[in-house]
């Protein structure tokens, strides 16, 4: 969802790391032996089989997606088993937690490619359509050893439709809040070249959990997405693909912002957009050699400007422009069918341009790169892979990440698979270059470290420094927060049922936190960054299917999670963390059991799906549970439409602990329903939050009851069931 | 200005002379008794500039504050020894070193209350200003303040154990309970600030022990 209303804060770190497992997805409408058949490219970078993958990889299909009646990412992402999908601190936008971390510890890929524009490290999902998606590959767990930074948790692959025979689809959709989509897709193929294009617009009038407040929660939007793709088979051996996506949306906006002591009604518009273009080269040498060139570069803009309404004059302005361009290039060699290797090289370019760094300078940054792998198969039961990759960025110095994975089939009804490997993360553009003081949330100032030193020198000599918090000098150079995560888990086959099942452990260190390092004389905090924490994520992930016949089958997944600030538990158990209880004002130690961890982390989330479909007379249906269990938010001091969010922390320890005000747990009943006529008509009608569970200051991007409608029309009778 | 006292428990430890070191004039010491104040005003804002936000009405003075008494100090003795602490906002300042003629020092100890039962023999500060025996800011000292945008809430933090030497030479301890007037549950910051609560245990006699 999408651009809450305002107030912006800039914490990141270890407040927000957040957490997720893994397994297969249990799919409602194949059985998951058929799943383990499924070719996914994300893990390994080569087209594989997914039961030969030893890491934990999931796969949603389009089928299901369809069955859904699912529009954008961050709605098919939040019914997966270990995604959580959480509103950020300064309520702009989805990103997704996985294994326990924050958004930005997950890369989002599309067709394998980085999706910029990330706002305070969190990717707004809801930019991206899935009405053109084949289907989106999670890995869970490091994969920097093949992507580089950023993969921390792990990768989100999202594969779109290529062209496949001859297709012609529309679709529309009306529901409520006047949200509108329209869907049309073409394509056609001959033995040389293919086209596929799509086309969506999606519009809405945004919604209000608190009425009583100035403004909307979501505020109205509409937005459109192009895109296209040609494949050209130059000879029978070589072929060229290549893709390009256009993404436009505007909103407008009514806010309430603090201006001194007083609310100040502002209104104005936001605008944002990006475009790709991603052209690939493969060749095949032999039977043996393939090589990949692939060339990517992206764009992402936004503008924000907002002004008072008592006089139209203009009060907050905001410009972000990003760049990303990546030539890279790779080989898969198959020495003989037990020994394949892959290696790759190439470079980014990353730049930025912003009014949140001060001065509209553009910021550039660039990294080489390179990897390779090596998977061995020495026995039919068991798969080996080992690899790593080497990066080298001109602000943050280098980073070796390696991996080292395994398969084992013990039986036909057991596999077991485990994996090691380093995940890092560089410091982004903002932690290093931010020079953002927030006129709209106050007045507080957040000051990258590569900046920090100019600006509180200029501040002291014009003394407008009051105090320091924080020795400035101690501050350094931001380092990569790195991480050594350990996966392993199976899949078990009992007689109709199979289970999936996955423990995790992530350890982190160098987690980039913020810190208030000084007090202006009218009163403002200066924050800037710094790598301090060290923590954990732990957890197990199962999901269950199993097919009841008839078409329906049942799926059930559940992530147990525990995500702590290592040093915290340290100084619990060293005795040295109070809580005062708030009412009677009793001081008490806490004890380590007593600890709840991280904000922004259930203990328990999970799902029950049932779905059903019959092919013969084109019925398809799904019942979907989702439940996230209790957890508390930290100091984020944002507001939402002018009312303020509470912290969790209410016994004067700043620790997250089972004495403290939590956000209950709450579960979302999703129904759908659809019928296809003549092969190629289907109408679907749905419900998405069937008991209008509404949470306005803590889950604002949770809106009530959804209602919908849609209908779709093929042109071709044979692709109306794709 | 009223200050309540109210006597919150008494230490129900047996006084044993043997334990207890005796004072100069070899008396037995009786057992010393915890007291809170409640809504003492340090230097409270009378309204807030509607452009900026800010206080106004504050004195820059320092409440002033006697363990020996149990009560506020006037002003006009604060060249004195009678009193012992003093608060303004959220800094405390003790009657020794820059802040005033007395003997006072201050430390901080993480630790419950009731289980600090002596004072540590050494690791006493005087107010240097601009630096306080008691820190200021954010985590260093008695208290967190929120980060982010206005207001900013103060909260006492829980474990911070104030122990004191006083202007005189004896011993207190002291938690902060609460920054706000009437010591609300959960505070928002919107409500008048710079009103103390806290209880503290005073030992009248020549010893660091609070039993």
């Amino acid at each position: 969802m999408k651009k809450l209303a305002l107030v912006l804060i800039i914490f990141s770190g270890l407040k927000s790391l957040e957490a997720g497992a893994q397994t297969f997805q249990p799919t409602g409408d194949s059985i998951i032996t058929r799943e383990l058949d499924e070719i996914v490219v994300t893990a390994t970078r080569n087209e594989r089989q997914m039961g030969a993958i030893p890491m934990p990889v999931s796969l949603i299909p389009k089928s299901q997606i369809k069955t859904m009646g699912s529009l954008r990412l961050n709605d098919v992402l939040t019914e997966q088993t270990g995604l959580v999908v959480v509103p950020q601190v300064n309520a702009q936008g989805n990103g997704i937690q996985l294994q326990g971390f924050n958004p930005d510890y997950t890369l989002i890929l599309l067709n394998g490619e980085p999706i910029i524009g990330r706002y305070t490290g969190s990717l707004e999902l809801s930019r991206i359509a899935v009405g053109n998606i084949k289907q989106i590959e999670i890995v869970k767990g490091p994969s920097s050893s093949l992507y580089g930074s950023d993969a921390l948790a792990g990768v989100i692959n999202i594969i779109t439709d290529r062209p496949s025979g001859k297709t012609g689809n529309v679709s529309a959709r009306y529901g409520t809040n006047q949200t509108m989509d329209l869907s049309a897709d073409v394509g056609f193929t001959n033995d040389k070249l293919g086209v596929y294009l799509f086309a969506n617009r999606y519009s809405t009038d945004g919604y209000d959990l608190s009425p009583e407040n100035f403004g909307k929660t979501v505020s109205p939007f509409s937005n459109e997405t192009f895109s296209a793709r040609f494949d050209y088979r130059i000879s029978p051996k070589t072929d060229l693909g290549i893709s390009g996506r256009y993404f436009n949306e505007n909103q407008k906006f009514n806010f309430e912002v603090l201006s001194g002591s007083e609310l100040v009604r502002t209104s104005g518009t936001g605008s944002t957009h990006d475009y790709n273009f991603n052209p690939v080269l493969t060749h095949r040498w032999s039977n043996n050699l393939k090589t990949i060139a692939r060339f990517y570069t992206t764009h992402y803009t936004t503008d924000t400007g907002l002004s008072l309404e008592s006089d139209g004059s203009l009060y907050y302005t905001d410009d972000f422009t990003q760049t990303f361009t990546r030539p890279e290039i790779n080989a898969e060699y198959f020495i003989n069918d037990r020994n394949i290797i892959t290696v790759g090289a190439g470079f980014t370019s990353e730049s930025v341009r912003t009014s949140r760094y001060g001065d509209e300078t553009l910021r550039k940054q660039h990294t080489d790169y390179g990897f390779f792998q090596y998977e061995w198969i020495p026995i039919s039961k068991l798969t080996v892979i080992a690899g790593g990759r080497y990066d080298h960025n001109s602000v943050y110095g280098s980073q070796f990440s390696p991996k080292l994975s395994s398969q084992l089939e013990i039986n036909d009804r057991v596999t077991l698979k485990g994996s090691m490997g380093v995940g890092f993360k560089s410091p982004d553009f903002r932690q290093l270059y931010f020079n953002f003081t927030n006129s709209a949330a106050g007045g507080y100032s957040v000051l990258g470290t590569e900046v920090i030193a100019n600006k509180l020198a200029e501040l002291e000599s014009q003394g407008q420094i009051a105090a320091y918090l924080f020795d400035p000098s101690t501050l350094g150079k931001l380092q990569a927060e790195r991480s050594v995560a350990f996966n392993f888990g199976g899949t078990f086959l009992l007689d109709k049922v199979t289970v999936n099942t996955n423990a995790f452990y992530n350890t982190v260190d160098n987690l980039i936190e913020t810190q208030a390092v000084a007090i202006t004389t009218n009163g403002q905090n200066i924050f800037s960054y710094r790598n301090i924490q060290r923590a954990f994520t732990s957890g197990l992930e199962t999901n269950v299917s199993y097919p009841l016949g008839k078409g329906l089958s049942l799926s059930a997944g559940y992530q147990l999670l525990y995500a702590m600030d290592k040093d915290v538990l340290k100084d619990i158990r060293d005795g040295n963390v109070f809580y005062r209880d708030n009412e009677t004002l009793v001081t008490k130690r806490l004890k380590a059991s007593e600890y709840y961890g991280l904000y922004n982390r259930s203990r328990h989330t999970g799902n029950i799906k049932l779905f059903y479909k019959n092919e013969r007379h084109g019925w398809d249906a799904s019942l979907r549970f989702i439940y996230r269990g209790k957890y508390g938010i930290g100091d984020i001091r944002g507001s939402i439409q002018g009312e303020v969010v509470p912290p969790s922390d209410v016994n004067n320890n700043a620790v997250l602990d089972v004495h403290d005000n939590f956000i209950s747990g709450y579960g979302l009943v999703n129904l759908s329903l659809g019928k296809t006529f003549f092969d190629n008509i289907r109408i679907q009608v749905g419900v998405d939050n069937l008991f209008d569970h509404t949470e306005p200051i803590f889950i604002p991007n949770l809106p009530g009851r959804i209602l919908y409608g849609s209908l779709a029309y093929s042109f071709f009778k044979n692709q109306s069931k794709r | 200005m009223s200050i309540l006292r109210s006597v919150l428990f008494l230490l129900t430890i047996v006084v044993s002379l043997s334990l207890v070191s005796c004072s100069d004039d070899d008396e037995p010491s009786l057992p010393v008794a915890a007291e809170t104040v409640e809504n003492l005003e340090a230097d409270p804002a009378t309204g807030f500039d509607p452009n900026t936000g800010q206080p106004i009405g504050t004195t820059g003075k320092f409440k002033l504050f006697s363990f020996e008494t149990g009560d506020v100090v006037a002003n006009t003795d604060s060249a004195t020894t009678k009193w012992d602490i003093g608060f303004r906002g959220t800094t405390i300042m003790v009657n020794g070193g820059t802040s005033g003629p007395g003997a006072a020092q201050a430390q901080i100890v993480n630790g419950l209350f009731d289980e600090i039962t002596e004072a540590p023999e050494t690791g006493f500060v005087s107010d240097n200003k601009p630096t306080y025996a008691i820190p200021t800011g954010s985590g260093n000292g008695w208290y967190n303040a929120s980060a982010g945008p206005p207001p900013t809430i103060i909260t006492p933090i829980a474990g911070r154990v104030i122990i004191i030497k006083t202007a005189t030479g004896r011993y207190a301890k002291v938690e902060i309970l609460s920054y706000y007037k009437d010591a609300p549950a959960s505070p928002t910051g919107n409500e008048p600030a710079r009103y103390y609560k806290f209880r503290y245990v005073y030992q009248p006699n020549d010893t660091r022990s609070f039993n």
